[in-house]
């Protein structure tokens, strides 16, 4: 008798059994990282105290964290609502970017009180990133254009857009900062009981709980899942698929655009500039895709990923090379991305037996 | 065949078993040099697991394997090469995007290490001369039939030196002429002193070519006989250890019409005209086959009548009410239900749970949805009642559809579409890839919405089935109806003769 060990592949993952196989990805990747850094001659311990610490140690690494979290929710929502159909959605950073760019316009030209220009910053800022959208989403829905190539370009368009209004028409003449617009002079409530937070951190929550409930509950959830399983049975059972193409596309650009609207809220961020977006729609779909589509995990990944960076913006004043922390980033989200395969296998004991014959 | 023949290949009580089921139960099997030997079966029989294991790719749990009267245990596939077995799997190996001539010497050990592509054309034409079997060797797969890339796949395996080769559900994929052209293949390979092993479950096919046959049941041999006086009937009967004879009781159609069809005409994917004034009348408790060869307008006039297709010109009506490019929705609130052609890519989603595959046509409906929302009750009552009702076998109404077997899914996608049929049912091929058994059922399913006064519309290249369901046959060719023929005054020739396009008076070209 021989007992051999293979794997064997999962007919389909238990997604309780997914988010496990992803935590278990992530620590073994912190191992893995640890040990690197010990073999550099670090204190692998310390750093990994001083990171937990910097997090949630104290309040102000707790709302660090939840300032990072709410652009890279917002994006990653609307990344993991288009996955829902299938649609990627590559250019959350330039809807992001155009809700802002909106959302500017509106705060420092209107007048008024402060609720209503908020109101309407907001409006504003979705429809910019649903605007940010359209031509994509027509292109797709009409002549099969791939939204990845689209989508991805309109962010570089976005991105110009935004450094001609910073350096340009909206630029702020009597600030001494050069790369930059106005600064808006409505912000967001604060949230009670925090010193950074306004009730901006609620509105990914809002999205992500009324979106659950859409796919879980609701026809139009129906549909999405049915578009994005299959097209063909989809038309077969008789749902407008061009138009619901055209709606999801059209409302992951304004979740993002709002993201945007949100963004002007956080400390130091009144204003419209160059560097408004670090990348955030990068990291929402790094969110998006390993959460795989499911918008509680989006949440757990999103405040996750929030916190690595915080984490790693204390180490670094901490004398931590940026380059090792981006690299303990990178080694942190391969383990998490290889549990989230791990999760479609499971390992098999084989026992043979074989009566041996000569030939 | 005399019967002096030798064995080419034989196993002695072979069992295998996978998770504690019997695949393969001490069965017996022999297959003489120069013969075609057809081993026939019901889906799980056990037909592919006993060539897997002639062919090195499953061991045996015990019993004995002799190829040329010694004993192997192959543990690789390349040992059943080597000891000349080899087999053609119903999914081909090749590369497409490579020549004839590459794909036959790719991973050939004989093959030359350093060969120009001249010398390797020249190569291959000599091999093909050699074995008497011809595909043009400096063509890309992807250019090929079907028919000519499993050529390929037999000339690869012959390659290798292959005594005794092995074909897996071949005319599976093949067109019917196809699949009289590998039957010439077969004879002509045993006539050159190589043994075929036959696999299928078509019993015309089986009786057509093959010397003997071998009868596999859950794993156990049932019989081995000469294909000589042996019966379709009788070995339908071995493989489902039944009578299958499906009686179909035809009386007279008294029924008002449902579904009119008037002059209707629709183009294909290309824009070209499918279906050419197309007129067509089924009543109530009516089956109307329609016969003709694929590809003659019968998918385009499927999806028309589903609104899945956009008409030209023409009407079509259900219940007297003109339906003609109505929303597909509107088509099934009428209650005109379609058992898709191609139940897979177009009746299911593969990744989505049971419950969302069984509310597929419906989930709009009172019964399931208030408002916007989807009563979850309500889909899992219907699912449970759907899946008792078609018998569909699965562990749990909300795995995904597509970890179910073909002929569950199948069931799921008929006994839905028989559901959504109150007024009319549109079959197309509904016993395409079916096995006997699970083909009988979809035909007695078909024939309850008959009697419960549905009009069904039966499409099928089956002649057999059309013939045997049908109260009255109308032939399609190149998009036009040929003829409407009462079941009684059937002639199977004229029925051959209009499916040509051509008709008694005019004689045959």
């Amino acid at each position: 008798m021989t007992t051999t060990y293979r794997f064997e592949r999962r007919l389909d993952a238990d997604p309780r059994h997914a988010a496990k196989t992803r935590i278990y990805g992530a620590l073994i990747a912190m191992i893995v990282a640890g040990l690197l850094l010990l073999l550099t001659g670090r204190n692998a311990f310390q750093i990994f105290f001083d990171a937990l610490d910097a997090v949630l140690g104290n309040q102000r690494g707790v709302e660090g964290t939840m300032l990072r979290a709410i652009p890279i929710l917002m994006t990653a929502l609307a990344v993991a609502l288009s996955l829902r159909m299938k649609v990627w959605n590559i250019g959350s950073d330039g809807q992001f970017l155009m809700g802002a760019f909106a959302a500017v316009g509106v705060g420092i030209h209107l007048g008024g009180p402060g609720w209503f220009v908020l109101i309407v910053m907001a409006i504003a800022a979705a429809f910019a990133g649903a605007a940010w959208m359209l031509v994509p989403a027509l292109a797709r829905a009409f002549w099969d254009v791939n939204e990845i190539i689209t989508t991805l370009l309109m962010n570089f368009v976005a991105v110009q857009l935004v450094a001609w209004a910073s350096l340009g028409f909206w630029r702020d003449t009597e600030a001494s900062v050069i790369q930059s617009t106005e600064a808006v002079p409505y912000r967001l409530a604060d949230l009670p009981g925090t010193n950074q937070l306004t009730i901006a951190l609620l509105v990914p929550f809002i999205i992500a709980a009324v979106l659950w409930w859409v796919f879980r509950s609701t026809k139009i959830g129906f549909e999405i899942d049915t578009i994005g399983g299959n097209p063909r049975a989809a038309s077969f059972a008789g749902i407008r698929v061009r138009l619901r193409l055209l709606a999801v596309m059209l409302t992951t650009g304004s979740i993002a655009g709002l993201g945007g609207m949100l963004q002007l809220s956080a400390p130091g961020a009144q204003a419209l500039s160059t560097g408004f977006s670090a990348q955030f729609g990068l990291s929402g779909f790094i969110v998006a895709a390993l959460a795989g589509a499911a918008f509680g995990g989006v949440i757990v990944g999103g405040m996750f990923i929030a916190s690595m960076f915080f984490a790693g913006l204390v180490l670094q004043t901490k004398g931590l090379s940026v380059f090792i922390i981006f690299g303990i980033y990178g080694i942190i989200l391969t383990g998490v991305a290889l549990g989230e395969v791990a999760a479609r296998y499971r390992l098999l004991r084989v026992e043979t037996v074989t009566e041996v014959a000569s030939a | 065949m005399t019967d002096a023949a030798p064995a080419a290949i034989e196993a002695r009580g072979i069992s295998k078993s996978f998770g504690g089921v019997h695949a393969l139960d001490a069965v017996d099997f022999e297959a003489r040099l120069g013969e075609v030997h057809a081993l026939l079966g019901e889906n799980g029989a056990g037909k592919t697991t006993l060539s897997n294991i002639f062919a090195g790719i499953y061991r045996s749990d015990g019993g004995e394997l002799l190829v040329d009267g010694s004993t192997y245990d192959f543990k690789n596939p390349s040992q059943s090469i080597d000891a000349g077995v080899g087999m053609v799997h119903q999914h081909f190996r090749l590369v497409e995007t490579m020549t004839v001539a590459e794909n036959i010497h790719l991973g050939w050990p004989e093959t030359p290490k350093v060969i120009s592509q001249r010398a390797l054309i020249e190569r291959t034409k000599r091999f093909m001369d050699e074995i008497g079997l011809h595909v043009d060797p400096t063509a890309k797969i992807w250019q090929l039939s079907v028919g000519e890339q499993q050529r390929v796949e037999i000339l690869r395996v012959l390659a290798r030196g292959a005594r005794v080769l092995i074909l897996d559900e071949p005319t599976a994929v093949l067109t019917s002429h196809e699949a009289l052209e590998l039957f010439d293949v077969m004879r002509q390979l045993v006539d050159g002193g190589r043994t075929v092993i036959f696999i299928s479950h078509k019993l015309n096919e089986v009786l057509h070519v093959s010397d003997r046959i071998t009868v596999l049941r859950n794993g156990k041999l049932e019989i081995t006989r000469d294909t000589q006086g042996a019966t379709a009937r009788e070995l339908a009967r071995l493989m489902t250890g039944e009578e299958t004879d499906l009686k179909v009781e035809h009386r007279e159609v008294t029924g008002e019409p449902i579904l009119e069809l008037r002059g209707v005409s629709a183009l294909n994917e290309r824009g070209v005209e499918a279906l050419h004034g197309v007129d067509l009348t089924v009543r109530a408790g009516e089956i109307v086959g329609i016969a003709g060869v694929s590809g003659n307008g019968q998918t385009e006039l499927a999806e028309s009548i589903s609104a899945l297709r956009r008409v030209e010109s023409g009407t079509i009506s259900v219940d007297g009410k003109d339906v003609t490019n109505g929303s597909v929705r509107a088509i099934i609130n009428m209650g005109v239900g379609q058992i898709p052609e191609d139940r897979i890519g177009v009746g299911m989603v593969g990744s989505a749970p049971i419950t969302n595959n069984a509310v597929l046509r419906n989930y709009w409906g009172d019964a399931l949805s208030t408002g916007m929302t989807l009563s979850r009750e309500g889909v899992i009552d219907f699912t449970k009642t759907l899946v008792e009702a078609g018998r569909v076998q699965t562990r749990s109404i909300f795995a995904t559809a597509g970890q179910m077997s073909g002929g569950n899914q199948q069931r799921l996608v008929a006994t839905r579409e028989a559901l959504v049929a109150t007024r009319v049912l549109v079959a197309a091929h509904p016993t395409r890839g079916l096995d006997v058994l699970a083909a009988h059922e979809v035909q007695t399913s078909i024939l309850e919405r008959r009697d419960t006064g549905c009009a069904v519309l039966l499409i099928s290249d089956d002649l057999d089935e059309v013939l045997l369901l049908s109260d009255r046959v109308a032939v399609m060719y190149e998009g036009e109806i040929m003829d409407v023929i009462d079941r009684v005054d059937v002639d199977r020739e004229r029925i051959g003769l209009l499916m040509g396009g051509h008709d008694l008076e005019e004689g045959t070209p």
